[in-house]
């Protein structure tokens, strides 16, 4: 059974975008599912960190979305953590995604306050 | 004098998950020092209270959030 996950990764801000996306694939292919849709990917970009991580100050932030077998998980923690260019990651269940519609419509109205 | 009876900001808000990456959202429901505040002060209920606990840390952890506000070592 497929079960939906989240990873944000924090990649050291020296890479450029092509080295990132090739590590992207990389760890992607480890957990891909045979039939499976390609990983949905967000990148932020680089940004300020809010305290140090390896003594910088900035982080290129990934976060990607994919379904995978949870067998195929402790394989791709590995790879991730072996991997020096990324500073930090984290990986957490995805059962309930908010809709985008609700989403968009709760940050429009926080943002209106301030 | 009655304290003023507030409602539920995160419900105010129709937010169903609370999303740990939205640190705008989040960072309303820290302190100057980056504790997270008591649903006394808050208002929130305990549901979202402890949905806010857990996206808070994870915000930390993701350095989208401070651990301790304003500290200069």
């Amino acid at each position: 059974m497929t079960r939906p996950y989240e990873v944000v990764y924090i990649f050291d801000p020296a890479l450029d975008e092509e080295t990132i996306n090739q590590k992207l694939t990389h760890f992607h292919s480890l957990v891909q599912a045979p039939g499976a849709e390609a990983p949905a990917l967000n990148h932020w970009g680089k940004r300020t960190l809010s305290y140090p991580i390896r003594k910088k100050d900035t982080g290129y932030y990934v976060v990607a979305n994919f379904s995978a077998l949870g067998t195929a998980l402790p394989e791709f923690e590995r790879a991730v953590k072996l991997d020096e260019a990324v500073m930090r990651h984290l990986i957490v269940l995805n059962e309930e995604p908010p809709t985008p519609a609700q989403a968009a419509v709760a940050k429009s109205e926080y943002e209106e306050e301030e | 004098m009655s304290r003023q009876k507030k409602g539920d900001p995160i419900a105010e808000l129709r937010i169903r998950i609370i999303d740990y990456k939205d640190e705008k959202l989040l960072a309303r429901f820290i302190s100057e020092r980056g504790k997270i505040l008591p649903r006394r002060l808050s208002g929130v209920s305990a549901r979202h209270q402890r949905q806010l606990q857990v996206a808070i840390k994870r915000a930390r952890f993701l350095a989208l959030l401070p651990y301790i506000k304003g500290y200069r070592g």
